[in-house]
Parts: C-alpha cells; structure tokens; sequence
C-alpha cells in the first residue's frame, strides 16, 4: 500500500525574504499583474534576495480599474502579452517589449480576457475571452497576430473559458469552459476546435460547448507534458484532472480535499511535479504525478492563491496571493527540491496573473 | 492568366533574445506560392486560394499553411483557402507557412508569409438624387444644392464625386462648392452626374418678388451669452412673407474698448440665432439675393464671476475619493457620504450641517477595493453603496440605514445577483435602484423594503459594442450614458409610453461622433422651459506621467449641451468646454451647472436663457477652484471627481483629498488686462 506523504508546512508568520544560505546563484525573472492597482510588476529572485525590479502602470483610465489579469511572453523573449478585462466594455491584449517593458500597441477583443498563449510555429496570440460576469452562454477564443496586433479571427467555445495553455509545438491549444464543465482542443492552424472532452461525465458530444454544468468549474489547463498528460483544476469540486491526450479521456482524478477549491496549475518540465495554488483553502500544494500524491501542502502567508508559474530549472514556483480588499498582492517562491517557501514580496493589490521571463547569471 | 505569387525566403531560426537559448539547426530553404497572388472580388463573390510549398529543387512538401484575414468582417478565408467578400475596399489576406512544428526551439514568427491584396469595389452608383430642396426659387438668390447618391447595395455614398451641370447659365450657374446663383427668372435644368448615373432637376426660377426686406431682433442690449434671435422679413408688395425665400447670416463686431486682438466675437446660427462672446457692438447682415439688411446691437459683459470662499474639508489623504451625496437626514441634520477608490472598501458618513466643521460620523467598510458610487433614497433614511473589486469577486450593492448617523450606519441588506461584474453606477428613484451591471446594461431593483432587495426589470441597448457608464432618473425617465452609443432615455414609468420598472420603453437617443458620453443631467430650463441633457464627456488622451510627485493624468473631454423637447428630435446647441482639463461628473441646479472637471478643478456655469455656442468664451462661467491639500499623499494634485449643490454651499469629492465645501462670494475688483467678465 503506498502510504500517503503528505507534509503540511504552515508559513512562518512575518516571513518576507529568503534567507542569504538559501539563495539561488542566478536570477529568476517573473511578471506579476496586480489586477486591483493597474500595474504589472517584475521580480527577481536570486543571490540579492527577492524584491521587484519594477513596476509598470497599465490601461489607458485613472479613474477606472481596468483590471490585468493573464500575461504571457513570446517565444522568443522579445515580448509579454497582457490581458485587460474590463474597456468600453470590452478587453484588449497589450503588447510591451521586454528590453525595456515600452507599451507597443493593443488590440481590443472580447469581454474579460484571461489566458494567453502565442504559438512559436506562428506567432499568433490565443487569447480567451472569460466574460466572468456576463449572461451564461458560450463564449469565445480571439485570435490575434501579433506583428500587426490585429484580432483576426474569434473562434467559438464553451461558456466562461478561462485557463489555457498550448502545447510545445504551438499547433494544439488546451482551454477549460469553467461553466461548461469542458475541456477543449483548439486547432491552432486551422482556427477551430478539434475534440471537446466533458469533464463531467464521459460524453464528447459538440452540444458540450452550450451546456450550463457546475460540477466541476474548471480553471486551469496546463500545457501538455512529456507523457502527452494535461491536468486540469476543478475549482468546483475538488479535484485535479489528468487528461491522456491521446485518448481524450480522464485518466487519473487526484482528490485536493474539501474545500481547497484548486485553482491554478503548473508542471514541471520533466512531467514529475504539479504545483497547484488552493484558492478557497489557501494553500499551495506540490503533487508527485508519477506517484499521484500529493507532497506538500503549504498555507500561504496571505489569503487567495491565484497564479503559479515554475522556473525554466524546474528549481523553484512562485506563486501570486490576491488577498482582501487594501491588502498588497503577494508573490511566494517555493523551493520544489525542499518543498519550503523561502521567499515572499509584496506587490500591487489583487496579484494574479504571473509568467516566469527568464534565467539569468 | 493567374500570377503566382512567389515567395522566396531563406529563413533561419532567430536566435532567442537571451543567453539561455541554444543555437538552432538551419531551415530547409522553402518557397510559398499562393495563386491568385491577388484577388479583386465583387461584394458576395468568393474565390479560393491554393498555397504550394516547394522545396529548393521545386517539389512539393506537404506542410500546413495558415490563412487568416486582417479584417474579418470584410472578407473572409477559411481553413482550405476558400474566399468570400462582404465589403468594400482595400483588404488584406494572409497565407503563412508555420515554422516546423517539431523544431522546438523558442521563437515565434512563421517561417514564411505572405500578404493576398484584396480589392472589394464599391459597388457602382445607382441613383444620385437632389435632397433637402426649398419649395421655390427666386431670381438674384443663391441656394447651396445638396445631392445623395445611393449605390446599388443600396447604401449612401457620400465617397462619389458629383458633378453637376445646368441647361442655361443665364438662368442658374454654379461655383465650385455647388452653390447655385439664380441670375433671372425662367425654367432650368440642373443635372448631377455620378460614375455613370444621372439625375435631375427641373427649377422654376420665379423673379424676385421682394420688395421689402428688414431684419428684426429679440433683443438690442444683452449681455454676452444672451441669444438674440434674429429674424429676416422678406415681403412682396403685398407685404406678404415670401416663403422659402434663402437668407445667409453673418456678424462682425467693434469690441469695447480695450480688447485689442479679440478673437471671434460672436456666433451666429442658420436659424439666426445670435450669441456674443465679446462685450461691444455687433453688427448682423442678413444677405438674401440683392438684398441686404443690417441691424446693430450692444452686447454688454455678462458678469456673472464669482469667487469662491472654502468653509471646511473633510480630509480623506492616504486613499483616493470617490462620489459623494448631499442630504439632510430624518434626524434632522446634513450629513455627506463619500466612497472611495482603488483602497480598501470605504465609505466615510460626514456630518456637514455645519461646512465650516465638517465632521466624520461613521465609516463603513465592505469587502471592496472601490466603492464607485454612493446614493440616498429620497426619505434620506437609506444609503446604497456600490462595489467593484470585491475578493469573492461578487460586487453588486451594499444597502445601509442612515436615518441617523450620528447614532451609526447599519448594514441592512447586501444585493450581488448578476451584479458580480462589479457595480459602477448607481440612481434611486421612487423605491427602485437603477444599478450598472458589467458595463452593459442597468438592472432595475426593488428597495421598496430595502432588506428584501430584487430585480424588477433591466434595459440593455442591442448595438453592436454597446456599453454603459452612468444612469441617471428623474421624473420617471431614466438617461443612460452609453459612450459610442450617447445618451439614451428610457421610460421606467414617466415617459407616457407604457414603461415601468418592470418595462423600460427607449423614448430616443443622442449621441456624438467621439464616443466620450460618460455621464449625463436631464434639466429642463427654469428661465426657458426648454429640456437639456447635459452629457458629460470622460477621456484620457494624453500618456501617463509614471514620475514620482507627478501631477494626475490630464483628462479631455467637456459638457455637450442638447436642447431635446422632442424624443425623436435631439439637437446639440451649445458647450462647456475647458481646453486644458477634463470633465467628470455634473449637477445642474436652479439654471446653474456644476462640474467636477478633474484637473479643471469645480466649475460653475450660468446656463441661465437660452444656450447656443461655447458657453465659456461668453463669459458664462461664474466661478471656478481647486482644492490644493499639500498634506495629501498626492499633494496639491487637485482632480475633482463629482459636486453637488446644496443648501446654498457647493459640496465637492476630491479625488487625492477628500469631501469639500465652499461657498461662492462676490468677487474683489480685479484688473485683468482688459475689460472681461
């Protein structure tokens, strides 16, 4: 019988820094938005310790709070992506360069975009449009090419999609419908979706993307694995999903707990960890996939884990904390050899979306 | 025969941008043909395109090829290159050849694109007619012709070069600008040509049967920004008015002395209307064919200024204010509510019976970042707040009793169905609150017991795009400001056309070419009796300015003024508009406007009489301030969110220092280079 190893390691109340023995030797780069303040913020942790390099003011509206939510860097480096909600009404998808975070253009696309991903084989931009708080009915994906930042195509999907990643080759796009109780795979050269996979029951039937179901309110797709695996965070009933791919259907269902409430997820390169963030029990859980265990289970030093984002080293998580009202965001590094948080820095309020940028001496 | 469209590219990998990236194997060289290399497609026409990848010894690799559309909605192309076009012009479409999808290296451009120009013809012109024409024309006059052509997709093409030509220019010529000259009396034909159609219109040109021609005023001696209604008397010999005959209006002016360099010293409208901006003589002609009449008035300066005395704040400097609202408590006294924003889900209850020491009572803290609006039922017994940003992300509305709040503020009720996209705006009315919902649309909620709060009804426009921002009712019409779409009003009850609560009727709209309409006033003229909306413009043209200590991001925009008795006949008559600031929110009392104009600061306005023109170069500003706090956390940064008169005092919400009351005053005698208002 596999036993259960499972360590619950709560937070050192007023921790705010890694101590200098535990420090890494290069630097970690991650963007983080505040979705409450108007500003994206970029971090580096590293042997200085962790503390924001800079913090950059978004949207076009003083007065307004237009909310960044998802962000994503190009392939290449060169860019991030950053999703804003709310407009007139509608969202828009900025572009900055990553030299020296410079806005260089917007494109307005549906209501409340979240995720983002570009593909590497083509340079297009899949953005979902969540439409969080708007009438139960499907919803879509937009298209956008990024030389021109021009919307070119909308692709129709299930009812407030909102996690999303592509795969490695950029030709597949992984989206969960969070009231449609779905999970999708979007055809990236050809704009449509190729297979629909319920999560809720075992039917793959295309009526799936119009369907109301709150069972399970998925949030999250990662990006597949090496083991051609996704997992999928349902937020609604507590459950991690492992999707095969290839068969297109649930294979594994790992139980987070009543009332974690999983929310955000990232694996590590080599397919081995899972990081989840727990949004309703406020927690930042380490799984070992290979095992189907959950290793760690750690209480954040602020409430409302959102974002999770792994290094290129598969060294270290950082995660995002929203927290309440006047509260700052809160950004945690976890060490995922030692399972220990050893790094916490405050940002703008409602700290969300978050990206992993670079490694660098 | 097609041409084919070539693409020869030697592509390699881009190197990423930082040192971890590894180098990358060299591409294949490849070449993407597309035939046609260009279309040019009628409206509804299709066409399929075909894209080849060869390899360097020209054959064939079976690769993927993307094809999108930079304008969707123009013209179409689908996975297999198929084709459609809906709409005219210049359009372009893409084929691109993916990088191989197997090489993972990061990078993120396609190896190969290619740009399809696209040309959608307007369709040819069908029809070209005359519009707007008088009903007779005289010898002598000249009358502006106006022609619409109409294309055979049936829509207006205002694009169509129209060249018109008359049968006899004896009788009519024609300028460059297609003004027609009548030189005498006689039958003419004048015939606009547009692309390969025709029109035509047969004039009788009667001879001139003025005799007297006379130009009669409203009045003689007003002040600058009065209106003066002018009006031309052409009679034949019978002293009878000629009908349709063409008058042409225009002014000069001999300033007051002392303006020297004056600028424009007046307008005047089409309808006659006159308005002065400078203090002087002003001369109005009437021109009607070879006659000619003039009048001469004095315009006086209207000196109406005030200046503006402080009697006390309410402090709020380590977080920004929001709205705020003005009444008097059933326990008799005054007290002011104030939200605030990008914080921590405050509203501040003032006790301002007394402006000169304004004291805070309570505060009340919901699980907010912003609580955008604040509003009182009309009994003052009930307070609702709205709220964005909550950690559930539920929002909607907070409902308090404030019957007393000196004793304290109770929360009585909490309302958040389908208001979980945060609640912007918010109006009571007669038991109901008019509440934004996800900048949409406004759902209509029954207060009436307001610990039981539901939804009685909702009213969301059906353009393409729409969106909403503010919501304001009064005699049982609601007056939504609905940016592109303007503002719009809606019977919930007072309209006469069956609308209720429960059954919002749209009476009319109005809206304007920028898209700014952010807020709006319903007002009808205590001097006049006419009906105003006074639409509020938000906008933030201008960049940030990231620096430490800089000032608030400047803002545009200013108060469009639209006479609208009649639902299907909105007209915009005049502006108040201060070149360097921009508009917020507005109040509109006892023929007076009150702004909160951002970095303009407070502005008060006379908008007394009738309104025509640019209400601040008339001299109709009665006062202006901002309010410098140099112990705000942004010091001295005055931004100037909303205002509401109240009880003779002018109550003001400062965006980086808090609730404000002052008063207006007369002013000291001041030289200001020259004779002004």
């Amino acid at each position: 019988m596999k036993s259960a190893i499972l360590a619950i390691v709560f937070g050192l109340a007023g921790a705010t820094n890694a101590r200098t023995a535990d420090r890494p030797q290069r630097n970690y780069f991650v963007y983080v938005c505040a979705e409450s303040d108007d500003t994206v913020h970029k971090l580096r942790y590293g042997p200085s310790g962790f503390a924001e390099v800079k913090s950059i003011s978004v949207g076009a509206f003083p007065a307004e709070t237009e909310g960044p939510h998802g962000i994503n860097i190009s392939p290449n480096g060169r860019y991030w992506f950053l999703s804003i909600a709310h407009g007139m009404p509608f969202g828009s998808i900025h572009k900055f360069d990553t030299a020296n975070d410079e806005w260089l253009g917007d494109v307005t696309v549906g209501l409340f975009p979240a995720t983002l991903s570009i593909s590497p084989s083509t340079g297009l931009l899949f953005a979902v449009n969540f439409d969080l708080h708007g009438d139960m009915k499907p919803s879509s994906i937009s298209v956008v090419e990024t030389s021109t930042m021009t919307e070119v195509e909308r692709i129709d999907v299930g009812i407030m999609p909102h996690g999303s990643r592509m795969n490695a080759k950029g030709t597949l796009l992984y989206s969960v419908n969070m009231m449609s109780d779905s999970l999708i795979e979007l055809d990236t050269f050809k704009f449509e979706v190729s297979r629909t996979l319920s999560l809720f029951d075992s039917a793959t039937d295309e009526d799936l993307l119009g369907r109301i179901s709150m069972k399970v309110k998925p949030t999250w797709a990662t990006a597949p694995t090496p083991e051609n695996r996704i997992y999928v965070a349902g937020n609604g009933d507590n459950v991690i999903y492992e999707i095969d791919l290839e068969a297109w259907k649930i294979a594994r269902k790992l139980d987070a707990g009543n009332g974690m409430g999983p929310y955000n997820l990232e694996v590590t390169s080599d397919g081995k960890l899972l990081i989840a963030t727990y949004k309703s029990g406020a927690y930042v859980a380490i799984w070992d996939l290979t095992l189907g265990e959950e290793l760690a289970r750690i209480k954040t030093t602020r409430r409302i884990p959102h974002g999770v984002a792994v290094s290129d080293d598969d060294k270290y998580a950082f995660v995002t904390l929203e927290g309440v009202g006047g509260e700052p965001g809160t950004v945690e590094v976890y060490d995922l050899a030692s399972k220990e948080r050893v790094a916490v820095a405050d940002v703008g309020k409602q700290a969300g979306g978050i990206i992993f940028w670079k490694g660098a001496q | 025969m097609k041409q084919t469209a070539v693409v020869l590219i030697l592509l390699f990998v881009s190197v990423a941008a930082w040192a971890q990236e590894e180098p990358a194997e060299p591409t294949p060289r490849l070449t993407l043909e597309v035939e046609p290399s260009e279309l040019n497609l009628k409206v509804g026409e299709k066409a399929t395109l075909v894209a080849t990848v060869l390899d360097e010894d020209g054959n064939i690799v079976e690769r993927a090829v993307v094809f999108f559309s930079r304008r969707r909605r123009s013209v179409s192309i689908n996975p297999a290159g198929n084709v459609e076009a809906y709409r005219p012009g210049e359009h372009v479409l893409i084929a691109m050849l993916p990088k191989d999808p197997e090489d993972l290296h990061r990078r993120a451009d396609a190896l190969l694109t290619v740009e399809i120009p696209v040309t959608i013809p307007n369709p040819p012109a069908a029809s070209v007619d005359f519009v707007a024409l008088p009903s007779a024309f005289y010898a002598g006059t000249v009358a502006p012709i106006e022609t619409r052509v109409t294309d055979t997709a049936g829509a207006n093409r205002p694009d169509v070069e129209v060249r018109l030509e008359t049968s006899d220019e004896s009788i009519a010529s024609l300028d460059e600008l297609g003004s027609l000259s009548f030189k005498k009396a006689g039958m003419v034909r004048i015939t606009a040509h547009a692309e390969s159609v025709s029109g035509h219109i047969d004039i009788d040109v009667a001879a001139d049967p003025v005799t007297s021609f006379e130009l009669i005023a409203s009045g003689d001696d007003v002040r600058t920004g009065d209106v003066v209604f002018f009006e031309a008397k052409a009679l034949d010999v019978n002293g009878k008015a000629v009908p349709d005959y063409p008058v042409q209006f225009a002014t000069y002016a001999r300033p007051e002395a002392g303006i020297i360099a004056a600028g424009a010293t007046a307008q005047i409208d089409e309808d006659g209307a006159f308005v002065a901006e400078r203090p002087g003589l002003h001369t109005i002609i009437a021109v009607a064919g070879n006659h000619v009449a003039r009048k001469t008035i004095k315009a006086r300066m209207r000196n109406v200024r005030k200046e503006v005395e402080v009697l006390g704040q309410g402090p709020v400097r380590d977080r920004h204010t929001s709205d705020l609202w003005v009444w008097e408590a059933p326990d008799g006294r005054d007290y002011a509510i104030t939200g605030t924003w990008g914080a921590d889900g405050h509203a501040y209850f003032w006790d301002v019976t007394e402006p000169n020491s304004i004291q805070l009572v309570d505060t009340v803290r919901v699980d907010a970042r912003t609580v955008n609006d604040v509003k009182i039922t009309e009994d003052g017994a009930t307070a609702i707040i709205s709220r964005e940003g909550a950690s559930n992300r539920k929002n909607g509305l907070v409902i308090l009793n404030v019957s007393n709040p000196t004793d304290g503020v109770r929360v009585i009720a909490r309302y958040d169905d389908q208001l979980n996209g945060g609640v912007h705006n918010i109006f009571i009315h007669e038991g109901h609150v008019y509440a934004l919902s996800n900048g949409r649309r406004y759902d209509i909620i029954s207060i009436e017991d307001p610990t039981n709060p539901y939804r009685v009804g909702r009213f969301e426009l059906d353009t393409s795009g729409h969106g909403v921002h503010d919501v304001w009712v009064v005699d049982g019409i609601a007056y939504s400001s609905n940016w592109y779409d303007g503002v719009v009003a809606v019977d919930v009850g007072g309209g006469g056309q069956g609308g209720a609560p429960n059954n919002p009727v749209k009476l009319g709209s109005y809206a304007y070419p920028s898209g700014w309409n952010h807020a709006a006033f319903p007002y009808k003229s205590q001097s006049t009796g006419k009906f105003y909306a006074f639409a509020g413009d938000e906008a933030f043209p201008y960049p940030k300015d990231d620096r430490p200590g800089a000032p608030p991001q400047r803002a545009a925009g200013w108060i469009h003024v639209i006479e609208w008795d009649e639902w299907n006949e909105p007209k915009e008559v005049a502006r108040y508009q201060v070149p360097e600031a921009g508009s917020h929110n507005l109040w509109v009392e006892d023929d007076v406007l009150y702004i909160g104009y951002y970095g303009g600061g407070l502005r008060v306005v006379d908008i007394s009489g009738e309104l025509r023109g640019d209400l601040y170069r008339q001299g109709r500003e009665i006062a202006f301030w901002h309010p410098y706090d140099p112990k705000s956390v942004t010091p001295n940064a005055p931004n100037v969110w909303g205002v509401q008169p109240y009880k003779g005092n002018i109550f003001l919400a400062d965006f980086t220092s808090g609730l404000w009351a002052v008063k207006l005053v007369e002013p000291k005698k001041r030289f200001m280079g020259e004779p002004t208002n």
